[in-house]
């Protein structure tokens, strides 16, 4: 199980605890919408949506959050595998977008990706002696015979041995196939790497082999990781730092023993209290997150979860959609006819009759208290027109310690926010 | 608690015949289902767990599937216990969606990408509820000659033959026709309402592409619940789904579990889950049952070395400097009739004679209690140096 020998793979480089390998600053990945015969651009999907990161060399920073929130393309854009559209990605204080040449080389030899899917991510036309060697021969690393020397030692290191180098990928089990993809991905002795969802298709027992022989490495080799997972109880287990995203940003931000024990933030508790395997789970069982999930495209305004937030508060940016998706359930057998915005927080909806904009009215009346808080509405005929508090886009705020939190109720400077709107809307 | 058991596995044999040989996917499993509790059946990827699950409906396909040995006794209001195994194909059809419901793994595979979602709900109350449709929409067929009374209850039985379909445009029928249409939709929505759907009447209109994961996982449960079944067999529904997701689709099930007091078989490899919704817990491997027991006892007094493994396989409960107990190796087939545990290969403490002969489930300490293992048994007739190690030997 354990790796017998590392080898000459690598010697340990030397750490220091706050040595920054890669900066992420303010990175952008949209994706665009494309509609039409024309193929018309008429919107982008924020996958990623202004994040700044740091890893520092010889820890493992997870990323954690539900499927879409943009974990998977950071993850890429930091392996160079998509180029952002806006701000970058910054290895040794370069750049990655504007390395060429050899420094290209460089980077692609120093950040490797291990992928989750263990069947798509395996040439099955391939044996594992090409498919592990791939690398090394692209890089020019090593030739001819030495090739074999250097792939039985590879696998070796995870745990697999010459025995297998003659087997295609279908001749493995899943857990083996995550070796034989460790393994490539460790042939050119790497500084950092991407671990995509590493055992998140695998058994429980699998895993924890997996996981083990990460751990492994990690010592051996002085590797650096980007942990990608939604799994918290691995998180738990295997990372120093966390950085819990959302529809692209980043929400909260600490060490990993803060966040289990004092998370700073509503999602980080909704995703504690969903996971099974975490003992305390069970004390916040109250914590559950509303399941729509808002659209990438159009993101909310103010702090993007207020949508689902179960401690939502008046100042979160409460906005048009969210009154049209409240009279949407309320009256669903009359939708409005127009809706005719003025800015995301400000519009007339028009009805068909007076007395259906009567009856909007009334329902908008039993909103949820945190929503009707920073409302105003009136009908005027067959109009509504709703009026919302204008909010900025919530900051991830520094807690002192590295701690970052973007929600209003943890943040010192945006609870005063939270504050200043209140007595202000007692006096008005 | 007194509960009496709704379905009774015993002794099930299934075998795979494969181009390598007979693969006995199931080998002796015997359990049982008591009214309104969860039980657990836990284990890795080919342990025959789903197998054991799909036996119970008698979906598995046959060749190559052939069911060997054994009988699952399943006791319905109407009919008293029947052997589900002996059943023809249209009685089995009968119980399927009705008497036992399932819900699968992955729901966008489960769903029909072609039909609209409440078609789909709506087939099962058509198949298993005519009479009550009928009922529902006020539609007496006594008051109707024979010929109009059997197009229109094969027409909600959705039995009707092509060429009947125009005939049900009448005038004499079709304002009937249109109430039983109104019956169905209404009971769709009724369902997909008790899943906690937000708007039933916009989801049933939408294809399965169009709802998220969630969503999906909930059109099949109400679709399984449809029919109000005694048991309900839940094939890891939620392992394909986000764990917020999966939070809500498990306090969904546990509620309307309790609710309608149905059994519940849950088929996971997940242990942490069975902890959240589980009564009982029966674990499997390679076919066979290693260990059953109440939840509490599973978690806190594991006997079987393979219960141990799952457990200390969990990363959460090592925190972040302890190392993961792994359990070496992975599930191997079983293709010949080898002797000795199942386990054997892969277990920490095994002995000479846990390669010899098989161990039979024996009971442990708190009632309820069993595992198939000879580390705890006093093996008075075999040589200390072939005993299991209490010790494990790495």
């Amino acid at each position: 199980m354990t790796p017998a020998t590392a080898g000459a793979l690598a010697e340990p480089r030397p750490t220091k605890a706050d040595d920054e390998l890669i900066a992420v600053r303010g990175l952008e990945r949209y994706f665009p919408i494309k509609q039409g015969v024309l193929q018309r651009v008429v919107g982008h999907v924020r996958a990623v949506d202004g994040v700044d990161l740091t890893i520092r060399r010889g820890e493992t920073l997870a990323l954690v959050g539900e499927s879409g929130c943009g974990k998977s393309t950071l993850a890429r854009c930091v392996a160079g595998l998509s180029a952002p559209t806006g701000g970058g990605v910054y290895f040794r204080g370069r750049d990655i977008a504007e390395l060429q040449g050899e420094d290209w080389r460089e980077y692609r030899r120093n950040c490797q990706i291990v992928f989750q899917d263990v069947f798509a991510s395996l040439n099955p036309r391939q044996l594992v002696k090409d498919i592990v060697a791939r690398p090394l021969r692209i890089h020019h690393e090593a030739s001819g015979a030495d090739v074999l020397d250097r792939v039985v030692e590879l696998l070796e290191s995870v745990g697999l041995g010459s025995q297998h180098l003659y087997r295609y990928p279908h001749q493995f089990s899943g857990g083996q196939r995550q070796r034989i993809s460790i393994a490539r991905a460790l042939a050119l002795r790497p500084e950092l790497l991407v671990l995509d969802e590493p055992t998140s298709a695998l058994d429980v027992s699998v895993q924890a082999q997996i996981l083990n022989l990460l751990s492994d490495l990690q010592q051996q080799l002085s590797l650096t990781y980007l942990f990608i997972t939604h799994d918290l109880g691995v998180v738990r287990h295997m990372a120093d730092r966390i950085a819990v995203m959302y529809l692209g940003r980043v929400f909260e931000l600490a060490e990993t023993a803060e966040v289990f024990e004092s998370p700073r933030h509503p999602y980080t508790e909704a995703l504690l209290a969903a996971s099974p395997d975490l003992p305390e789970g069970e004390g916040r069982d109250a914590v559950r997150l509303d399941a729509r999930m808002p659209d990438a495209a159009s993101p909310p305004q103010g702090c993007t979860l207020h949508t689902r937030c179960p401690v939502v508060t008046h100042a979160c940016g409460w906005e048009v959609d969210d009154a049209l998706w409240w009279l949407e359930q309320a009256l669903p057998a009359a939708p409005a006819d127009v809706v005719r915005r003025r800015s995301p927080f400000e519009a007339d909806i028009e009805f068909g009759d007076e007395v259906t904009a009567g009856a909007a009215g009334v329902a908008l009346a039993r909103a949820p208290a945190a929503m009707l808080a920073a409302l105003t509405f009136e009908a005027r005929g067959a109009v509504l027109r709703v009026e919302f508090r204008n909010v900025e886009p919530v900051r991830l705020e520094n807690l002192g310690g590295g701690r970052l939190t973007s929600c209003l109720l943890h943040a010192p400077a945006q609870r005063a926010l939270l504050v200043e709107s209140s007595t202000e809307e007692r006096s008005s | 608690m007194n509960a009496q058991p709704v379905a009774a596995v015993d002794d099930l044999r299934v075998h795979f015949h494969t181009s390598r040989g007979v693969v006995r996917a199931v080998d002796g499993v015997s359990f049982q289902v008591n009214e309104s509790e969860v039980l657990g059946l836990v284990g890795e990827t080919g342990c025959g767990k789903s197998v054991t699950a799909r036996s119970l409906l008698r979906l598995l396909p046959s060749p190559p599937a052939e069911y060997v040995g054994g009988r699952i006794l399943f006791s319905t209001p109407g009919r008293g216990v029947v052997d589900l195994l002996t059943l023809s194909d249209e009685e089995i059809r009968g119980i399927r969606g009705d008497r036992i419901a399932m819900i699968f793994q992955d729901p966008s595979k489960a769903l029909n990408p072609a039909m609209p979602v409440g078609r789909q709900v709506g087939e099962v109350f058509l198949q298993h509820r005519a009479d009550h449709l009928l009922e529902r929409a006020g539609v007496g067929l006594e008051e109707l000659d024979p010929v109009s009374r059997g197009l229109l209850s094969r027409a909600a039985g959705e039995r009707s033959r092509a060429p009947e379909r125009p005939l049900l445009r009448l005038p004499r029928l079709r304002g009937r026709w249109r109430r039983i249409r109104a019956a169905l939709d209404e009971s769709v929505a009724q369902a997909l309402a008790d899943t906690r759907i937000p708007t039933p009447l916009k989801i049933m209109r939408s294809y399965p592409h169009e709802l998220s994961g969630g969503m999906k996982q909930r059109v099949m449960i109400a679709q399984a619940l449809a029919c109000d079944p005694d048991l309900l067999i839940a094939d890891e529904p939620t392992t394909a789904l986000d764990v917020t997701i999966q939070a809500r689709i498990l306090d969904l099930i546990r509620e309307l579990q309790q609710r309608r007091r149905t059994a519940v078989l849950y088929i996971t490899h997940d242990l942490s889950l069975v902890r959240r919704l589980c009564d009982r817990v029966t674990v499997m491997y390679a076919g066979r049952i290693a260990e059953r027991a109440g939840t509490g006892d599973v978690f806190g007094r594991p006997l079987h070395p393979y219960t141990r493994g799952l457990l200390g396989a969990m990363p959460a409960r090592a925190g972040r400097d302890g190392r993961l107990v792994a359990i070496r190796g992975s599930v191997s087939e079983v293709l010949n009739g080898d002797p000795g545990c199942r386990f054997a290969p892969r277990c920490p403490h095994a002995g000479a004679v846990c390669r010899r002969r098989d161990p039979a489930l024996v009971a442990h300490g708190e009632p309820g209690h069993e595992a198939a293992c000879f580390l705890h048994e006093h093996l008075d007739d075999v040589a200390p140096g072939e005993r299991p190690s209490p010790e494990p030997v790495r």
